[in-house]
């Protein structure tokens, strides 16, 4: 992939390996075609405000069912689990048909909206509080911390290899989101990587140089993102705090 | 009497604020989500769309007994299922313990190694499989060398079976990787000295130590994957377009393509899917059933 | 306090996004028309010729053209129709022509019916513009041809003893004959495919055949049909045809020499070009016809699209009046699409001009497009219906039954038939 990106599309077609000398011509023709930066700085906007939120949303649910637990809870947990076992491609008319009543077809709104709340994400980080030492927040209590504190202050802190994991994947999964963002969005201006790359493949001839180099582009910054956070899941802390 | 009150008060207290955790994240679900099951669920009950949809009791339903494609479709999915999701789930585990190891150098890069393939858009991964799978691609390339026929692998049904359980573990090992890596975090490492102290090798300490302490996040990785598979879409669309004939095409995508490509039957569709709905819920149940007590 | 900045810039970035993504309202000048189509160096490059052909007498008027993959707009389409909510249409698409009579029949409010716009549909050739006819009514402004030719390799050819003169208004018995002699001479297959049924649907639709009869199904118990299925498996049999299940692998079978040919709709020829190196080697000529068939011909169609108006278009008289100045009237416009876009008119006056008639050199010094114009004007009529999609898909079933399993012609025919029908009558 990395040398397709380097070579003259007729040459990737008859399986030349090797790197090329064609990057800046491809990226020339990558430029003149595709609006390259717009993407890119829609794909990276939508990608961190859906993971900011994201992580926000789930990470306080997910602490909610374990840390307070009870029948009820448990029961509410499995429910919600529903929401994802539906096939999306059965839920987008009636997802589409909600936004056009409320008015909000081709809005960012839209887009981050059902996104930014999954079960996946919120069981996630119910799993994982289980690990949380129970005692961290029986002596915060005792020291007169809110509960909410406890959450920002301890809980938050303690769990980074949790939100390490969590914020990788809602960003990859954010920033490969194809289908949904093409249905609710219908402008230009709202491309996306993705969207960029797919365009790049539809003509009658793919110039599989400039494909190559936009798949890679495209690819680069969720492997960056993992690359820094995998740090995190290596030194826990949750030996350090006791 | 007065402080056993004031306990109780307390109780009830943070009983409340744990809803009051909750709400944001169920509130948005509810709405984005079950609203829109349940449109699709009466979807199913009904005959054509909108106000023009008169109600056709199960007819969908029944549909689904005579439906041949279907039939095909249900045994790939389940095929992919049986055979993919364990395997993965335990290479997975095997990876996360091996890259645990404090001692390994290089370790970020292998990481990111075996978490790319699922970071990769899927044109280049499908771009990948496809050439690698090619009649006189590098797989037939090795066969030939180690003297075995070359095989036609998207033309014969059951090595294009092959080739999409083959991709789909190259893809999701490694994203299923990261979950068991940051659980392995939350357990406390002295566990793992104590072991090492009295004498457990590697195997013991994964089966006796990892495996039990990462229950809950196994849990969380079979259920995802199990709803993922069941659901499962961009193999059969990008590798292998659901061919040879129909014989890799998966639920999900016979569901596409009776919305989206060829005659559009929605109520149809809307019927298949609460289909996987059920079978996904059931499976699910039976899991969380073994695998979520808390002792 | 470190964290407590970390928090207030996140929460500034969150709320900064937010209040950034208020939809911006669609500019509402009246000499805008939007436009979805799906490739910069074909459809959208004469959109944006057409739009510059037509400011000349209209500076005000302006395109917003969106890039949509062909498969996204489809499902747009029917997202919106299925809503109810038609204000997010463009108010032109372009529209593969397979899928105007599903559409048009499934969601006829998406449509504008262009019968009575203005347009001259007599200037466009009969085969093409039925595509895009539904009930009678027109649907579609026709624009790029997609006329069968089988392209050959005249290196190969000669090679073998052959010219490329012998592959002229045959049939498919003679046809094997001489892929015979090639593969015998040189090793190589004659031809090259992607696999399905397309071929098939060609053989078809050249001998004058459908696989509908007087609105019926029928594809069990159609001759014509099963002749054309069995041709398709003997060549793969045969080793006469090699069959690339992969896109990316069939057109590089082409540019690598791994096939003496192929057949397709002319639109191929731009991917055959990109091998430059194989310039004056190739041929294009007529494809084979079915033998023993009354009206079988040499001619038939693969692909192409036309121009649809939306049910969202407010100015209808602007979005008429400018595909009748350009698409439908505009010569050289299409000359100019032609030189630098390849893409072959199915305008029949613009294939009059000059430029259509210079000869190729990548072509050994044919004159190509005046040829595929010919061809195109000889291809019969021929009506899929609403469910071309479901029976090509069958089609598929059965030719890669037959092929790879060594599966009973009728009874696979049966089989399709069977699931058509169970399709329809859901």
């Amino acid at each position: 992939m990395i040398s397709g990106a380097t070579n003259k599309s007729i040459d990737i077609v008859r399986g030349r390996l090797i790197p090329g000398s064609y990057l800046m011509e491809n990226f020339k023709s990558l430029t003149a075609n595709q609006n390259l930066g717009l993407a890119m700085f829609n794909s990276f906007r939508n990608a961190i405000v859906i993971t900011i939120l994201t992580l926000l949303i789930c990470s306080i649910a997910g602490y909610g069912f374990e840390i307070y637990h009870d029948k009820g809870k448990d029961l509410l947990m499995s429910i919600l689990l529903l929401a994802m076992m539906l096939p999306f491609v059965a839920l987008m008319i009636p997802l589409f048909t909600m936004f056009s009543k409320i008015g909000l077809v081709n809005s960012w709104m839209a887009l981050v909206l059902p996104s930014i709340s999954t079960p996946f994400m919120i069981m996630l980080f119910r799993q994982a509080s289980r690990s949380f030492p129970v005692d961290i927040i029986e002596a915060s209590r005792l020291e007169g911390m809110s509960e909410i504190a406890i959450f920002f202050r301890m809980y938050i802190p303690v769990m980074k290899s949790t939100y390490g994991a969590a914020m990788t994947v809602t960003f990859m999964n954010a920033w490969n989101n194809y289908l949904w963002p093409k249905v609710i969005l219908q402008n230009n201006e709202s491309i996306t990587m993705p969207m960029l790359v797919a365009n790049l493949k539809s003509g009658y001839s793919v110039d599989y140089g400039m494909l190559m180099l936009g798949v890679l582009i495209c690819t680069l910054p969720t492997a960056v993102i993992f690359f820094c956070l995998q740090k995190s899941f290596s030194n826990g802390l949750t030996g350090a705090v006791k | 009497m007065q402080p056993k009150r004031k306990k109780m008060s307390l109780q009830k207290r943070h009983n409340l604020i744990g809803w009051a955790f909750l709400i944001p994240a169920s509130l948005l679900i509810f709405i984005f989500c079950f609203y829109p099951m349940v449109q699709a669920i009466l979807l199913s009950f009904k005959k054509g769309m909108g106000a023009a949809g008169v109600w056709n009791g199960i007819g969908n339903y029944t549909r689904i007994l005579k439906d041949k494609t279907f039939r095909q479709c249900l045994f790939n999915t389940v095929f992919y299922f049986i055979i993919q999701v364990p395997i993965m789930l335990l290479l997975a585990l095997i990876l996360a313990q091996l890259l645990n190891n404090k001692d390994l150098k290089f370790k970020g890069l292998f990481r990111t190694m075996i978490f790319l393939p699922c970071a990769t858009s899927l044109v280049s991964y499908s771009m990948i499989f496809k050439s690698l799978f090619a009649g006189d691609g590098f797989v037939n390339a090795i066969l030939t060398h180690i003297g075995m026929q070359p095989v036609d692998w998207f033309q014969n049904a059951w090595a294009a079976r092959f080739v999409i359980i083959i991709a789909l573990i190259w893809r999701w090992t490694g994203y299923n990787m990261v979950f068991y890596l940051s659980g392995l975090q939350n357990i406390d490492s002295s566990i793992y000295e104590a072991a090492r102290i009295d004498g457990a090798n590697g195997i013991q300490q994964f089966f006796k130590m990892t495996i039990p302490l990462l229950k809950p996040t196994i849990l969380l990785t079979a259920i995802m994957s199990t709803s993922g598979t069941l659901q499962l879409f961009d193999e059969s669309v990008n590798l292998t377009a659901g061919g040879p004939g129909k014989s890799t095409m998966t639920l999900a995508h016979y569901i596409f393509n009776i919305s989206f490509v060829e005659t559009p039957k929605f109520n149809y569709a809307a019927a298949l899917s609460v289909f996987i709905l059920v079978c996904v819920a059931i499976l699910s149940a039976i899991q969380m059933k073994v695998g979520d007590s808390r002792d | 306090m470190r964290r407590k900045l970390v928090s207030a810039i996140l929460a500034a970035t969150v709320v900064g996004s937010m209040i950034a993504a208020v939809p911006v309202a669609a500019e509402s000048n009246d000499e805008t028309l939007t436009v979805w189509c799906w490739d910069p160096n074909f459809n959208i490059y004469a959109m944006k010729q057409a739009e510059a052909a037509y400011q000349k007498d209209h500076p005000d008027f302006k395109l917003d053209i969106q890039e949509n993959v062909y498969s996204d707009i489809e499902t747009k389409l029917i997202t919106a129709a299925t809503s109810g909510d038609y204000s997010t249409l463009p108010d032109i698409f372009l529209m593969q022509d397979y899928s105007y009579h599903k559409d048009v029949t499934s969601f006829p409010d998406v449509f504008t019916d262009l019968t009575d716009s203005g347009i001259d549909f007599s200037s466009f050739s009969a085969g093409k513009l039925a595509d895009s006819t539904v009930d009678g009514k027109n649907y579609g402004v026709p624009f790029d041809n997609g006329a069968t030719i089988m392209a050959i390799r005249s290196d190969i050819v000669e090679e073998a003893g052959l010219t490329t003169d012998d592959f002229k208004d045959i049939t498919w018995s003679q046809f094997m004959e001489l892929a015979k002699t090639v593969k015998e001479k040189t090793g190589t297959p004659m031809l090259t495919t992607s696999g399905g049924s397309e071929l098939v649907l060609e053989m078809l639709q050249s001998a004058g055949a459908s696989p509908i009869v007087d609105g019926e199904v029928k594809i069990a118990d159609n001759e014509v049909l099963a002749q054309a299925v069995e041709v398709y498996a003997t060549l793969v049999k045969e080793g006469y045809m090699t069959e690339y299940t992969d896109w990316d692998q069939y057109i590089a079978s082409m540019n690598n020499g791994d096939a003496a040919g192929v057949i397709n709709g002319c639109w191929i020829m731009s991917s055959i070009q990109a091998a430059e190196d194989q310039s004056g080697n190739w041929t294009i000529v007529n494809m084979p016809a079915l033998d023993d068939v009354e009206g079988a011909t040499n001619y038939a169609n693969c692909g192409g699209a036309s121009w649809a108006v939306s049910s969202n278009c407010e100015n209808t008289d602007l979005a008429f009046d400018f595909l009748k100045s350009t698409f439908a009237a505009d010569v050289d416009l299409y000359d100019d699409l032609l030189v630098n876009a390849g893409a072959i008119a199915s305008y029949l006056p613009a294939a009059e001009s000059s430029v259509y008639q210079e000869a190729s050199d990548f072509y050994g010094g044919q004159k190509v497009y005046a040829d595929i114009v010919d061809f195109a004007s000889q291809v019969p009529a021929f009506d899929c219906g609403a469910y071309y999609s479901d029976i090509r898909s069958a089609l598929t079933d059965v030719v890669t039954n037959v092929v790879q399993n060594d599966a009973d012609i009728t009874s696979e025919l049966q089989n399709a038939q069977d699931t058509v029908e169970f399709n329809i009558e859901g």
